[in-house]
């Protein structure tokens, strides 16, 4: 039913699957999500809907090889079918002509970012494209962004590609140059609490969208509760755009850092990485010795 | 008879299973009843209470000759006669009311439609009631059964989303009905609740029943599950979670506000619990949920209760017992205190009326909503009913959906 139609690898882990899927084609709008289940009794994975083909009727995500269930899905070859798609789900995001916006986005985020930026340049206003990864081989979508935006500044934590250092630094910056309308921010949590609290005392509106951890991702598990503005959301269903300035950072990076502490830990029970050993502690005082 | 809202013929099916005819008892039983062995597993029994050997002695155990019928007796299952020209009805929702509705509605020879957003059709019964109450095989043959008999069940279908009312009008759909049940948690407010390793009931027998879970004692959890749980709740949803995570083995304490005789689940699946081990605390308040360093969950701090007086209507009122603070050590804690209708339908839909608790408001009279030619039924108007009900609801709705469109024929 749900055909992969195509498969590419974008970067280090983060691949990009087409998938026929008529009726989500024909509804999506950006900004909304579809929940994936690659085969029968996966857990759902909620992930953005970044292009959509209505004429072909397919639809595209991106997606990090991170768990058991991403590598499964990144796994599946062209022509096999997923087991379940359901969509689209969440509400799209609130796109109106706004002078200058700025659209800044960390790692997965940068394919999160991507269709609400060619929304916000289609309705005509100026879009100003911020993203950055850890190095050049994880960065990804840039061509893409390049053809959206008005202007594009790319930041690389190693500074092996472009600018170095943080795309907040670069916010920052050009924050303080321009006059901006609107911000929008997809990325890791620190980022996009760098980017809140700064806006928040230009008071520029600003716009995240929230990615908590989702079972059924329709609202109904309460998994995907979020605090914003003191009152209990759902991100699946309200979500996952919120005001910026509204959400709980505190506790939200309590809750899925701490998972995605656990995750990590658990992948490596579950599969070994047979990495280089280092010198146990006894070897390091011998040495300390030696070295005096 | 009366006591079942389905009217199942319970004398009748009982004389043909003395006679050891079981087949005949279970074609007997689906007469009124499209979910026999389901019912004979999780149904809350009204027809035990209104047994006429009640005063004698014990009722009759209706529930299990029910479900032995169910799961041992054959019927011939045939397409029903369903012409083509006649009126569509959609359903929204796959769980016990939306099945039930359904096919009340293809006995009366409407071409039915539902339409369920998860994978696989059975809602409540396939997601949120474990593997070991209601086999999936069971539900499974049940829902074929109906099937067969001509129902059509489009899954993978977000009502709102993936569909609107327009396209539904579009196909000629003349009547649609709203069986979304009532599975969103009641959320707890107490400090800690949105730590990590706090989870609520349906989040976890979801994720329970997501995981293969004709297999799942062997299975490694796709979820953070620590090894000592805490439940709190007394309904059936909080002894699910219970039984299943004793069926991870894990060590379950269960924490409620009520003494054990108050537990609003029938007595012999308490003592069923009992029996697997899980430690009860009855009259407790949780007050707090303490985080370790790493923001999990390490242990919640409860006080007991006790009763003090009545008040006017004979309810006998709680108080904290001062100084009876303690510390039940825990890794993961389960919230099931009960559950919200799923009225989401609403934020697509503005015009369709809510109460103030959540649950879509309905004509007495007719079933229908604030929009015309759109009924609702089952949990998502009544909220946190049995299951025998909100199937009699079913039932109900469907009776009135046919008075609507015959009336609109004319």
């Amino acid at each position: 039913m749900f055909e992969i139609v195509n498969r590419q690898i974008l970067s280090e882990g983060i691949k990009r699957i087409d998938v026929q899927a008529k009726d989500i084609a024909r509804k999506a709008k950006p900004g909304q999500f579809v929940a994936v289940c690659p085969e029968e009794g996966d857990e759902k994975i909620p992930l953005t809907i970044v292009d959509t083909d209505t004429s072909r009727g397919t639809i595209s995500f991106i997606f990090h090889e991170k768990g058991q269930t991403t590598g499964k899905l990144g796994s599946l070859p062209i022509n096999e079918s997923i087991y379940s798609i359901v969509g689209p789900l969440g509400s799209p995001a609130r796109i109106e002509k706004k002078g200058n916006v700025i659209c800044i986005a960390t790692g997965v985020g940068i394919a999160q970012i991507l269709p609400i930026a060619r929304a916000y340049s289609k309705e005509g206003s100026k879009v100003i494209g911020i993203i950055g990864a850890k190095s050049k081989r994880k960065l990804m979508l840039e061509s893409q962004m390049r053809i959206c935006c008005n202007k594009i500044f790319v930041a690389t934590e190693d500074g092996s590609y472009e600018r170095k250092g943080l795309a907040t630094d670069i916010f920052k910056k050009i924050i303080n140059e321009q006059e901006v309308n609107l911000v929008y921010a997809i990325g890791s949590v620190e980022m996009m609490e760098a980017v809140c609290s700064v806006t928040k005392e230009k008071k520029i509106k600003t716009f995240v969208q929230l990615n908590p951890v989702m079972v059924d991702c329709m609202g109904m598990c309460g998994s995907c509760r979020v605090k914003v503005g003191g009152e209990m959301k759902h991100a699946c269903i309200e979500g996952p755009e919120f005001d910026g300035h509204k959400v709980d950072f505190k506790e939200f990076k309590m809750r899925t850092q701490a998972l995605e502490e656990l995750d990590e830990c658990h992948s490596h029970k579950l599969q070994p990485n047979p990495q280089k050993k280092e010198s146990g502690p006894l070897a390091k005082y011998l040495w300390g010795f030696l070295k005096d | 008879m009366k006591a079942c809202p389905l009217g199942i013929n319970i004398p009748g099916f009982i004389r043909y299973l003395r006679e050891g005819s079981v087949n005949e008892a279970y074609s007997k039983i689906r007469e009124s009843n499209c979910l026999a062995s389901i019912c004979g597993r999780i149904c809350s029994a009204p027809c035990e209470k209104a047994c006429i050997l009640n005063k004698e002695n014990a009722p009759i155990n209706i529930r299990a000759l029910e479900r032995f019928a169910g799961d041992f007796g054959k019927d011939k299952v045939t397409r029903l006669p369903i012409s083509k020209d006649s009126k569509k009805i959609a359903i929204i929702g796959s769980g016990p009311c939306g099945l039930y509705s359904a096919w009340a509605l293809i006995k009366k020879g409407y071409r039915v439609t539902v339409f369920e957003s998860l994978e696989k059709p059975g809602g409540v019964l396939r997601y949120g009631v474990p593997e070991f109450r209601i086999p999936k095989r069971v539900l499974d043959s049940d829902i074929n059964d109906i099937k067969i008999e001509g129902l059509e069940i489009v899954p993978n279908c977000f009502f709102g989303q993936t569909l609107s009312f327009d396209d539904l009008l579009q196909n000629d759909f003349k009547a649609i009905l709203i069986a979304t049940g009532a599975a969103i948690p009641k959320y707890l407010d107490i400090p800690g609740v949105n730590l990590a390793g706090v989870y609520y009931g349906e989040e976890f027998l979801m994720r329970v029943n997501l995981m293969k879970s004709n297999i799942f004692s062997r299975q490694i959890p796709t979820f953070p599950l620590g090894n000592k749980i805490a439940i709190i709740g007394s309904g059936n949803t909080a002894l699910d979670c219970a039984r299943a995570s004793v069926r991870l083995g894990r060590e379950v304490t269960l924490i409620f506000r009520r003494s054990e005789d108050e537990m609003r689940v029938k007595t012999i699946e308490r003592d069923y619990a009992k029996e697997e081990g899980i430690k009860f605390e009855p009259l407790t308040r949780p007050i707090e949920v303490l985080a370790s360093n790493k923001n999990f969950v390490k242990g919640l701090k409860c006080v007991r209760l006790d009763y003090t007086e009545q008040d006017e209507s004979g309810k006998w009122q709680l108080e904290e017992v001062p100084d009876s603070q303690f510390t039940i050590e825990a890794d993961t804690i389960v919230v099931a205190v009960g559950h919200r209708p799923n009225s989401n339908i609403q934020k697509f839909y503005p015009s369709i009326e809510l109460d103030e608790d959540g649950s879509i408001m309905v004509d007495a009279d007719t079933g229908m909503t604030s929009l015309n030619g759109v009924f609702a039924a089952g949990n998502v108007v009544t909220n946190a009913q049995p299951l025998i009900r909100t199937l009699g609801a079913g039932k109900d709705i469907a009776d009135k959906i046919d008075n609507y469109l015959k009336a609109q024929k004319k």
